[in-house]
């Protein structure tokens, strides 16, 4: 059974394809047109997947339709010697098949004489972009397989863009290293979005055990984007600046209690982390920060004035905000700040404090 | 020395229809030539050297007289670069040169004597400005004399110019040629200088620092005007005592009647070099300090630990000699005013304060 619409897609894509690689060939309609044939699933040969592109899936969804619907569009497979089958398209499904305890499942079979590997992968890889969106491991997956057949010109040209990524060596050479380099629960975190691609980029070349460590801290207190680079700034440049591991530095006691505080829900707890770290950063910043800030609260200033010093006091100056009503209200306001104690003696900081 | 590491010389297409490139080529004799076409990567960077073995030979479409890239959130000197040649064959972990360009190798720009015309024609139409020319900003010119041979060509074309000055700023002592020639008005001979500290840590390929301050002893003694300048200035274990020894070697080489000006500025860098700099020189310790994001988008210390560099130079070069001609390389006025005890108030300000040096030290 396969919804019309989306047997148009397919065959559009499929076109999309032949055009793309120039294949002669397959013949795009023969598969389209193919007869689904019932095959014993244990002959499909899940652990080779040359041509998967999906990782990181939840079944949950695919097993409930196929539970209650049965499969709509069977999978493609190519027939190997033997009688054994690799899948070109429908790997999910095939998982969810199995979950379900089926045995036989109705697929299109391409003889492995009719179609080349490149030609599979590029079949997958156009169903899959008409349909869904990549994670950043999938891409990942499809990179490195494309690397196996194509020059890496070709990919940065071609795929790259297909599959919403900067045309660039770096960004090429990362998603290369993502699905080699990293053990399986990284991998994970990178599929779920758990962990960015960004912060993957600043931990990839180092220590197993570091990045090990550096990795439970962002997925234990589920770091949001911005956390996550500040955290590994903040602890590679310790680690440099004190000659101290990594490891060394997340297993500090301050962090330890931080991480471990049951008073604490997981945002306040990213908050004190990163206070903790930055004022382990820039001692010195940190201390006029607070020394201004003790100065401006000492001088009591009256409800609606506020005095703030620019970002890292590196503008000149400071800036007096006064809310008010009206006139009358503001001359109030100004009169009662004229007459303030102490405030001829704000300064920069650094000058008595420091 | 370090342009001897020359393994390669690239000449682009049409580069060789200009002098400089045959005298090149001959001083160089042995090395590979290979002629490419310009616009294409000849050859992927060797991301651990930037290309600095290779000496690449083109015609520079560009401007060759540039303003300082300054920015006006901070007060800049007003100086102009004479763009001979890009990237450098020295090695220093902090240089900015390193995600500056983006073409790598040794690129000297052989038609200099064709387009000088254009840079000399600009000074001259305006006789009442002062033009303070550098070459040491994209390059260490004086680091490729021994092959370019760019001093016996620009040296006397400043010399006789009255409006106009040329540094050559160097952290080698290549200074056989300049010594060779005749020209000393209108010619300031400048060193980078460090403490010993940084010197070898991070200045990698450059001369020691007793080296440098020889040649600039024999430069002095040869009747060249001097300049120095400590930048930048990197806050280190013990650097008020480290510093301290560069300054009692200055002392000792260098009579200091006979400086110019003695500029200080301390690390910046654009966000892009600290990857950069991590992947080329990770045992560096210029990355170590409290950097904030300044006004013009770079990084840099954080203002009062700026001013504790520049405020304990200061102190110390003025016990030395009160008349120095020091000044501070792209500082704000509150800067200025907290570590200097004075403020030339504005770039205006800068400017003039440096010309008047030159009309001192010249007229």
């Amino acid at each position: 059974m396969l919804f019309p619409d989306k047997l148009l897609l397919l065959a559009a894509n499929l076109k999309q394809v032949i055009v793309q690689v120039e294949m002669t060939k397959v013949d795009i309609q023969k598969i389209i047109e193919l007869t689904p044939r019932i095959v014993n699933i244990a002959t499909i040969d899940e652990s080779k997947d040359p041509y998967c592109m999906s990782f990181g899936f939840d079944p949950g969804l695919l097993v409930q339709s196929i539970k209650k619907i049965g499969l709509i569009n069977s999978p493609l497979l190519v027939e190997e010697e033997k009688g054994n089958f690799t899948i070109i398209a429908g790997y999910r499904r095939i998982k969810a098949i199995k979950s379900l305890g089926w045995t036989r499942i109705p697929c299109r079979v391409l003889p492995e004489s009719g179609i080349s590997s490149l030609e599979c992968l590029l079949i997958n890889l156009h169903d899959n972009l008409a349909t869904r969106e990549f994670n950043e491991m999938e891409k990942a997956m499809v990179v490195n397989r494309l690397a196996l057949h194509l020059p890496k010109t070709e990919i940065l040209k071609n795929y790259m863009p297909l599959l919403n990524l900067p045309s660039n060596e770096a960004a090429l050479q990362l998603l290369l290293r993502l699905e080699n380099e990293l053990d399986n629960d990284t991998r994970h975190h990178i599929a779920g979005g758990r962990i960015t691609v960004k912060a993957i980029k600043m931990l990839i070349d180092m220590d197993d055990e570091d990045r090990e460590h550096v990795i439970r801290l962002i997925i234990d207190l589920k770091l949001n984007t911005n956390y996550q680079k500040q955290l590994i700034d903040y602890i590679v440049d310790l680690s440099r600046i004190n000659n101290v591991s990594i490891t060394e530095l997340i297993k500090d006691r301050k962090i330890e209690a931080i991480c471990s505080d049951m008073k604490m829900n997981n945002p306040q707890k990213a908050g004190a982390l990163m206070n903790y770290l930055r004022g382990k950063r820039f001692p010195t910043l940190i201390m006029a920060e607070k020394s201004f800030e003790k100065k401006v609260l000492s001088l009591g200033l009256p409800k609606g004035i506020k005095i703030t010093a620019p970002p890292y006091f590196e503008a000149p100056g400071y800036r007096l905000g006064i809310t008010f009503r009206e006139g009358k209200d503001l001359k109030e306001k100004i009169d009662l700040l004229s007459r303030l104690d102490g405030i001829e003696d704000l300064d920069d900081p650094w000058k008595k404090d420091l | 020395m370090p342009i001897s590491n020359i393994k390669k010389v690239f000449v682009e297409e049409g580069a060789n229809r200009y002098a400089p490139t045959a005298e090149i080529l001959n001083s160089l004799s042995g090395v590979s030539v290979q002629n490419v076409k310009g616009g294409k990567p000849w050859a992927a960077p060797d991301e651990s050297n930037l290309g600095k073995d290779i000496l690449h030979l083109l015609s520079f479409k560009g401007q060759f007289l540039k303003p300082c890239p300054g920015t006006r959130e901070y007060i800049c000197c007003g100086y102009q670069i004479l763009n001979v040649a890009t990237n450098c064959p020295l090695d220093c972990s902090y240089c900015i040169l390193q995600s500056y360009f983006n073409k790598p190798n040794l690129r000297v720009f052989v038609n200099i004597e064709e387009e000088i015309e254009n840079v000399l024609d600009v000074i001259d139409s305006n006789p009442n400005r002062v033009f303070r020319v550098g070459t040491g900003e994209f390059t260490d010119s004086l680091a490729i004399d021994p092959i370019t041979h760019l001093s016996d060509f620009l040296l006397p074309l400043f010399s006789k110019r009255k409006n106009a000055i040329l540094e050559l700023k160097t952290k080698t002592t290549m200074i056989n040629r300049l010594l060779d020639l005749k020209e000393r008005d209108r010619i300031i001979v400048s060193w980078s200088l460090n403490s010993p500290y940084i010197t070898a840590r991070e200045e990698h390929k450059a001369a020691s620092l007793e080296k440098r301050l020889e040649a600039a002893r024999i430069c002095q003694s040869e009747g060249f005007t001097l300049g120095f300048h400590f930048d930048p200035l990197i806050p280190h274990p013990n650097w008020k005592d480290e510093y301290l020894k560069t300054l009692d070697l200055l002392d000792k080489y260098i009579d200091p009647k006979g400086i110019i000006w003695i500029s200080l500025g301390s690390f910046r860098y654009m966000p892009a070099l600290k990857p950069v700099i991590m992947k080329r020189h990770p045992k560096t310790c210029v990355l170590d300090g409290e950097f904030i994001m300044g006004l013009d988008g770079k990084m840099r210390y954080f203002k009062p630990i700026r001013i504790g560099l520049y405020a304990f130079m200061r102190e110390n070069l003025e016990k030395w000699h009160r008349n120095s001609g020091l000044y501070l390389c792209m500082e704000s006025n509150d800067v200025w005013q907290q570590s200097m005890s004075w403020s030339p108030g504005n770039s205006m300000g800068l400017r003039q304060f440096l010309d008047d040096r030159v009309l001192e030290f010249f007229q």
